[in-house]
């Protein structure tokens, strides 16, 4: 195929990887720190008090009906100014994946929690199990098996998100790949197709097997 | 300080932006619906080759961003002749990514319906069309809607990427003011209202909808 | 000149693809008109097979099934992987059957439900299939439930329901296939009610049943099934209960005794 060659100049390769680094890098930190933001959004939603309540219906339903990009402007150029903070590109993408992937994360958590029959509870209790016994040995261990594919899933999701990050400026696998089209547009003027169909791929080989743990996690745990 | 009449100016800005936004989602959803009965209907009918291809889209799909979808049709695919506008390439971009989206979503509702209903629509002396559409269908349905209207959301969501080739939606609007006046504050108001009017409605009906539809509950 | 059975089977066979041994295996009878046939026997004796034969819902491999003298079925040995019998919609009608459970259409309402076949396979006249389907309803005490949908009734109302819904298309055959299994105890009587109202209003039924002492009080002629064959047949079903000639119903009896 004509053009193709693109892919095999030095250096091509070496930094389209290094680009797809950072790509991986923002979306591992982000679901990481997602967790405890999570646990935390997860655990006050199931709160009774009222004001907690109201907060998180309204950070949750914001988070979820306005678009990650939006979002990733609204912290760009909206928060950094406002708090008068100095926030790079790669900050403000972290930040809005964080606040996204933690508010959906205690959505789940909050399903789950929900979601254990009160008679474990019961049952811990007639067995003479302490608060914190039943918590750790018998709620969380069920909770969990609902909440870990749900959580390998959205983190495919902040994989597939970071891509935006390229709108604000920050050189990851996408910017990179644009440079390197600059960089050879009258040697290679095809190099487009190749480049952004590596790229593709390079998403689908970091996703796809996810994809498949997350669908294994849940055949393996929907029967029990 | 937030300046009002900045607001009242570019207001018309974003009713355009609005209003690209909805055309292309419209026709992108419509296009997802489309692709995605056809692939529900090739898995469930099991149709040998084609079941495979669909699988494999599926996957691509699912598992790969809008963003770099758009950028491989819009300046990839120009390099082997094949030339889109950036409106065509924004709704084949949303259908190629929703379509998958809409097929998991009808084939768990047409899986959801109990085999036993096939049956007692056969006993019952119904054929095989009076059984689809007046008794697999309309429970299928029922099931599917929570899934098909937040796939509609997520799509009206994602369409907010087509910015990036240079169609003049919502989010293109934003972006242009904040570059050319700095009117940062005004501009994201604007861009957070925008997408509240256009998301509010829908995600409403969507409830409504959902209770509408809710008759096969057990 | 002699009445034809309603129902007649011979030499039915009826042989999953990857199975060493047929489910049925050369099974033999006759259901005469107006008469209830019951098939008892423990689970995986082929007692709901035998009902899904004779609707069409699988392919048969061996023998035959006739209605009224007429022969509807007849076994193919090939036909295993093969789906539902391509019965005509009329001839469908003339076999009505009752499921264990979950078998009212969920998107429509009581009547509905009644109303859907005779409307739409009968084409019969919808305000005349709705004056009957309401007369059936009060048979079966449920008239003022018309307009209520399936997931606001109980297991056993909805039982009654589907067998309205059989009963308005006049079926010559009513199949029972464990219609009271999945109800909570209190629910069953009101089921097993209205069949023996069926029973003396003169209808043709196989019941297929878990209820012992139901199934002796209602049956003109019993079957035992076991292995896919018939172990013992009696035209006193008094007798049968009481004091079974083989070893296997004698056994198969006991295990519906505390002692």
């Amino acid at each position: 195929m004509q053009g193709a060659e693109i892919l095999l100049q030095p250096g091509v390769f070496p930094r389209l990887l290094q680009g797809l680094w950072v790509t991986v890098w923002i979306a591992g930190v982000s679901v990481g720190l997602s967790i405890p933001v999570g646990l935390l959004t997860g655990w006050l939603m199931t709160l009774n008090n009222r004001v907690v309540k109201v907060i998180m219906r309204v950070y949750l339903d914001f988070i979820r009906i306005m678009p990650q990009l939006a979002l990733l402007f609204l912290a760009y150029y909206g928060f950094a100014r406002w708090f008068d903070w100095n926030l790079d590109a790669t900050g403000a993408c972290v930040l809005v994946f964080v606040l996204w992937g933690g508010a959906e994360l205690g959505d789940l958590v909050r399903g789950a929690l929900v979601s254990i029959p009160e008679v474990q509870f019961e049952s811990s209790y007639v067995l003479g199990l302490n608060a914190w016994q039943t918590f750790s040995r018998v709620i969380l261990p069920q909770a969990l098996r609902r909440l870990l594919p749900a959580s390998v899933n959205l983190a495919t999701r902040i994989v597939k998100t970071t891509s935006l990050a390229v709108l604000l400026g920050v050189v990851e696998v996408i910017k990179v790949g644009q440079q390197i089209i600059d960089a050879n547009r009258f040697q290679y003027p095809s190099g487009t197709l190749w480049i952004y169909g590596v790229i593709f791929f390079m998403y689908f080989i970091v996703c796809w097997p996810l994809s498949i743990v997350a669908r294994r996690l849940e055949k393996r745990w929907a029967n029990d | 300080m937030f300046d009002w009449s900045f607001v009242h100016r570019y207001a018309p800005f974003f009713v355009n932006g609005t209003l690209m936004t909805l055309f292309i989602s419209i026709f992108g959803i419509l296009l997802a619906i489309a692709v995605g009965l056809v692939c529900a209907g090739i898995e469930l009918a099991r149709i040998p080759v084609a079941r495979q291809i669909v699988r494999v889209y599926i996957e691509l799909s699912r598992n790969t961003p809008l963003l770099v979808q758009l950028y491989f049709l819009y300046f990839g695919l120009p390099k082997l002749g094949i030339v889109w506008s950036a409106e065509a390439c924004a709704i084949i971009g949303l259908g190629f990514l929703g379509g998958s989206y809409m097929a998991e979503a009808m084939r768990g509702g047409l899986e959801a319906v109990p085999e036993v209903q096939r049956e007692t629509a056969y006993v019952l002396g119904l054929s095989p069309m009076q059984s689809i559409s007046r008794v697999v269908l309309p429970q299928a349905i029922s099931t599917a809607v929570p899934g098909i209207v937040a796939n509609v959301i997520f799509l009206i969501k994602e369409s907010s990427v087509v910015s990036a080739i240079a169609l003049a939606d919502v989010m293109y609007m934003a972006k242009d003011l904040i570059g050319m006046y700095y009117s940062t504050y005004e501009s994201l108001f604007l861009l957070v209202v925008s997408y509240l009017v256009i998301l509010l409605p829908i995600s409403i009906a969507g409830t409504w909808l959902e209770r509408r539809f809710d008759y096969a509950r057990r | 000149m002699t009445e034809q059975p309603a129902l007649s089977v011979s030499n039915l066979t009826k042989q999953y693809a990857n199975a060493d041994h047929p489910v049925l295996d050369d099974i033999s009878f006759t259901v005469p008109k107006g008469k209830v046939f019951v098939v008892v026997g423990p689970s995986g004796s082929g007692k709901s097979t035998l009902l899904r034969t004779i609707a069409g819902l699988e392919p048969i491999q061996g023998g035959t099934i006739a209605l009224d003298g007429e022969v509807i079925e007849t076994g193919r040995p090939d036909s295993a992987k093969a789906g539902r019998s391509r019965r005509s919609s009329a001839l469908r009608t003339r076999i009505g059957m009752v499921f264990q459970s979950y078998d009212l259409f969920p998107n429509k309402t009581v009547l509905g439900n009644i109303t859907l076949a005779p409307t739409l396979v009968q084409k019969r006249d919808r305000a005349e299939a709705e004056r009957e389907a309401v007369k059936l309803l009060e048979r079966v005490g449920l008239a003022d439930r018309k307009d209520a949908w399936p997931h606001e009734l109980s297991g056993g109302q909805r039982q009654r329901v589907a067998i309205c819904r059989a009963l308005i298309l006049h079926p010559e055959v009513l199949l029972f296939d464990e219609v009271t299994a999945a109800l909570d105890p209190e629910m069953v009587r009101e089921v097993l009610d209205v069949m023996l109202g069926l029973a003396k209003s003169g209808q043709t039924m196989m019941i297929v049943t878990h209820e012992m002492n139901f199934a002796r009080a209602i049956a003109d002629h019993v079957i035992l099934l076991d292995g896919g064959h018939i172990v013992e047949e009696s035209d006193d079903a008094h007798a049968f209960f009481t004091n079974p000639n083989t070893e296997r119903a004698q056994q198969f009896l006991r295990t519906f005794e505390f002692e």
